[in-house]
């Protein structure tokens, strides 16, 4: 027996306190006043104080119980080395069960929760368990408890899901509970397949000091068949004016034998399209080409499917396609077929996307022509103060408006929308040729033409461009040699206005000739149409944004309709975003039944490489290199002083002890007053 | 009403508690004394103080009225017959009115049954036709009557008047009133006695010097005496406000025995200087202390 704070043994000094009562008993009574205390004074003092205790019983209760508080605050701790194994051996266990989908390989998962619930059945009364389910994330199941049911309970009623294994962030989660844990030994139980893609040697995954890590691998032979379906590419072609699909699938064969016999299918909106024979050889992929098919509607649903395996997530890979909708863009021009041949020539080609033109003369410019299109191009024009208005609110509410400022273009002073107010035209026949230089590359506009001879501005002569001068908001997006705007922008309201500082046809310069016209003309028409190609599919632990992916419907999405067919409300504007978490078909739903987009989720493939690693690299890593891990003996941390003596809690019982003392005191007391 | 008070059966021995109750102090003098001399029926001693004492031898200077011519007529010699006591003698009560007297454990204080008292002696001394005076003292002279046939009625006024207040001291008072009383008389000093026994002696004795004859009742509570109290409980000294914290079950027994001592200590020394010493202890009817008093005189006078 030892004690953590002897300090408190000074308070034993206390003791002293009930025998001096007992021994004056100085009661509060009322004073007797009495003519003369001649007589007491000469009565000796000693003899007042050398009074007989009476009430033995009385006093050695109440000596017992302030002792028994001394010692309580004196911290006492048994040191023997046998008797402290029931309390002290008290351990934190938490258990990592892998739910990546590879646990569904074979009989892997039923494995699995076998060891989970035995490691389970190892916890002692006095341990605590935790059990976390992991694949790219964690999740926290059952919190440091001792009831051994619910953790049994919550393993029994978990199943591998459509995620990766990623190993680092359940070690985090498992860190943080052992951290918050009072309990001597604590220990982390990582059940899982150890696959070599779930660890990237990350760093930050430590357990705390004195934790260690056991894994249980998953073993199971890789003598089955494993295929999957890595990937898709989606080849668009158009024919006689309908929109066709080449799908093409890379299979991969993960296992030692070859894959013959089977088939590859193709699946579109359920029905089977096609169907190709399959050969793989061991460890190797091949890519299969179905026939085309026509993109007939919206939101078509493929899935390219392999024959049933070992690990049945990776068969399928599913894609939506829907047909490519063309981008609307009215040209406001002279009405001559020359001002506006090269603009119309480049817009009218391309698939992704496509354009769809109507050139109209600034008298002719209807609202319905501006509600259609998404981007407006004013071709070297003069604009009336009416027109510029209307304009201009077009593109507060979220148009495009491309302006070219050939030797006619005019704009009126009142209306403040454009980039730049358009000066005299600059003459650069005589002598050089101005030429485009500073591009801001990392702007969409110029974004093809960052990397290296990916097109070179500067190499194109400019005879003549108008004198721009910047407005305060707008954006230099090129300049001429002279240091003048040559590519401006401005965002107005939700929409922009970009604008060039010469002409668009070949009056002024070589511009239209040269192969970065097309490419800037498309770039600036998506841009400026806020286009953005639809993802076919997306994998599962991505985050999917609803509203960018409806924002082409222009529809709220309200409810996302999940593969296994739960509905997800969004309560809140702006809280439409969503971690994928299932293989298949979300279906993002406005007010109405119909589904409004439909977004596809595949597993990673990368899971499927069911190649594994040694568990040992984890354990190294997570504990440190110092042999605390899976082989160091769990009793071999030895308890400090403090903690053993945390677990024994004699203070406790102490304390307990002297409170119950100076209750019996107090009653005892009163009985003895009262008789 | 003093007659129906003396009339009354059993009167002579009154409760000094239902006699503090009275307030009047004359009414409760008159019926003690009355009730006293009735219950007497023949007092021997009655007016012993025109008594014939001795002769002695004539000096010169001595009044001839006084020669025994008688003697004379017999011896042929002069002798001048000398008397007990004046006639008209004076009469002084010496009353302790210190802080200390104002106790009492049954009702009466003893500053109450003292002041009876003197208004009884000082009622019956009058009777007889003798001149009372009073002085009440703590640690100085407080209130002073001369001795007077007349002044009863302003003895008794001032001792209603009085209230106990200051501590007390024997020796200063006592010292200044002993060069006071130039004639003879007799002097009742009244009083607890709170001093060690020669303090006590030292300060009274002095009052005999001009040949009073000296009387003194220690009054007492009965308290005082058995110290009869149960739980442990702080003491208060009345006169110097000392707390103490004071155990009486274990003090009984050595308070009593110092307390007896007190009282033979006094008993022996004022019988050495040839003082009356009586203890009175205020659970004793008063006529027990006139009694007292007149058998001590009597005894006194016997010795002589």
């Amino acid at each position: 027996m030892s004690f953590l704070a002897p300090l408190f043994f000074l308070a034993l000094a206390g003791l002293a306190i009930p025998v001096l009562l007992h021994l004056t008993q100085r009661e509060k009574k009322q004073i007797v006043r009495f003519p003369s205390l001649m007589f007491v004074r000469r009565i000796p003092y000693q003899s007042v104080r050398r009074r007989k205790i009476q009430h033995w019983f009385l006093l050695m209760v109440r000596l017992a119980a302030l002792a028994l508080i001394v010692l309580a605050f004196a911290r006492p701790l048994i040191e023997r080395a046998d008797l402290p194994t029931a309390a002290a051996s008290a351990r934190e266990a938490v258990i990592l069960l892998d739910t990546s989908y590879s646990m569904g390989f074979g009989d892997r998962w039923a494995r699995a929760q076998a060891a989970a619930r035995e490691e389970i059945a190892k916890l002692s009364a006095s341990d605590r368990g935790s059990v976390v389910l992991f694949g790219s994330g964690a999740e926290i199941q059952i919190r440091s408890t001792a009831e051994r049911s619910r953790l049994i309970a919550s393993v029994d009623a978990a199943a591998p899901g459509a995620s990766a294994t990623r190993f680092s962030p359940a070690l985090k989660v498992a860190g943080a509970i052992l951290a918050d844990s009072t309990l001597p030994r604590r220990e982390v139980i990582l059940i899982s397949d150890f696959q070599r893609g779930g660890w990237r040697g990350e760093e930050g995954a430590r357990l705390p000091q004195g934790a260690t890590l056991t894994p249980v691998q998953i073993q199971s032979p890789a003598d089955r068949p494993n295929l999957s379906v890595a990937g898709v590419t989606l080849a668009r072609s158009t024919f006689s004016g309908q929109q066709r699909v080449v799908v093409t699938a890379g299979v991969v064969n993960r296992t030692e034998q070859p894959a013959t016999g089977g088939s590859l299918t193709l699946e579109v909106n359920g029905l089977t399209v096609g169907t190709k024979p399959l050969a793989v050889e061991p460890g190797g992929s091949t890519s299969i080409a179905f026939d085309a098919f026509t993109v007939s509607a919206p939101n078509m649903r493929g899935t390219v499917r392999v024959p049933e395996d070992a690990l049945s997530t990776d068969n399928t890979f599913n894609f939506v396609v829907s047909p490519s909708t063309p981008v609307h863009v009215t040209v406001v021009d002279r009405g001559s077929a020359a001002a506006g041949l090269y603009l119309g020539r480049v817009l009218s080609i391309g698939d992704a996307p496509r354009f769809e033109t109507v050139s109209r003369r600034p008298g002719e410019v209807s609202d319905d022509d501006l509600r259609r299109s998404a981007v407006v191009v004013l071709n070297d024009v003069e604009v009336g103060a009416p027109l510029a208005r209307r304009l201009a609110r077009y593109v507060e509410q979220g148009g495009g408006m491309f302006v070219a400022t050939g030797p006619r273009a005019t704009w009126p002073q009142d209306v403040d929308a454009l980039p730049a107010t358009i000066g005299p035209p600059v003459d650069r026949t005589r002598g050089d040729a101005a030429r485009v230089g500073a591009l801001e590359y990392g702007h969409p506009v110029f974004e093809p033409f960052r990397a290296p001879r990916s097109g070179d501005f500067s190499a194109i002569p400019i005879y003549g461009y108008r004198n721009l001068t910047a407005a305060k908001d707008a954006q230099v997006l090129a300049r001429f040699d002279a240091g003048t705007p040559a590519v401006l922008e401005r965002r107005l309201g939700r929409g922009r206005v970009l604008m060039w500082s010469s002409s668009l046809d070949v009056s002024w310069s070589d511009f239209p000739t040269k192969p970065v016209f097309p490419v800037f003309i498309h770039q600036a028409a998506r841009h400026l149409a806020g286009y953005a190609e639809p993802a076919p599919w997306l994998t599962v632990g991505q985050v999917l944004n609803a509203s960018a992916v409806a924002s082409t419907t222009r529809a709220v999405v309200r409810v996302v309709l999940t593969p296994s067919g739960r509905r997800l409300p969004f309560e809140d504007e702006g809280t439409e975003v969503l971690e994928l978490g299932e293989q298949g078909f979300y279906e993002l739903r406005a007010d109405g039944n119909a589904a409004e987009a439909v977004v596809a989720a595949n597993v990673d493939p990368a899971e499927s490489d069911l190649t594994p690693m040694d568990a040992r690299e984890i354990t190294a890593a997570a504990v440190g290199g110092g042999g605390t891990g899976s082989d160091a003996e769990p009793d071999g941390v030895p308890l400090t002083r403090e903690a053993r003596e945390k677990n024994q809690r004699l203070w406790w019982y102490l304390l307990v002890g002297g409170i119950l003392l100076l209750g019996t005191d107090t009653l005892l007391s009163n009985r003895m007053a009262k008789a | 009403m003093a007659v129906e008070i003396h009339a009354i059966p059993g009167a002579r021995f009154m409760d000094p508690v239902v006699l503090a109750r009275i307030g009047n102090l004359e009414l409760v003098a008159r019926a003690v004394v009355d009730g006293f001399i009735n219950g007497l029926h023949k007092a021997p001693y009655f007016g012993a103080s025109v008594d014939f004492a001795e002769h002695r031898g004539y000096v010169p200077g001595d009044d001839i009225r006084r020669m025994d011519w008688r003697l004379w007529a017999r011896t042929d010699r002069y002798y001048i017959k000398e008397y007990e006591a004046e006639s008209n003698m004076n009469f002084s009560v010496l009353l302790d009115v210190s802080k200390s007297m104002d106790y009492g454990s049954r009702g009466i204080t003893k500053f109450d049954y003292a002041r009876i008292l003197t208004a009884c002696l000082t009622n019956l001394v009058h009777h007889q036709r003798d001149r009372v005076g009073f002085v009440a003292f703590d640690q100085d002279v407080v209130a002073h009557v001369p001795p007077s046939a007349k002044h009863m009625e302003t003895v008794l006024h001032v001792l209603e008047r009085l209230t106990p207040g200051r501590p007390g001291s024997l020796k200063a008072p006592l010292h200044k009133l002993a060069e006071h009383f130039g004639r003879r008389g007799v002097l009742v000093v009244i009083s607890d006695f709170y001093e060690e026994p020669e303090a006590v002696v030292d300060a009274v004795s002095p009052l005999r010097f001009r040949g009073n004859d000296l009387v003194v009742f220690h009054v007492l509570d009965p308290s005082e005496l058995e110290f009869g109290f149960g739980d442990a409980q702080p003491f208060e000294d009345l006169e110097s406000g000392e707390q103490m914290p004071v155990v009486p079950e274990a003090f009984r027994e050595e308070y009593r025995s110092l307390v007896r001592a007190h009282i033979d200590a006094l008993t022996q020394a004022f019988s050495a200087v040839r003082v009356d010493y009586t203890v009175l202890d205020t659970s004793q009817p008063l006529d027990f202390a006139l009694f007292r008093y007149l058998n001590g005189r009597l005894k006194t006078m016997k010795i002589r």
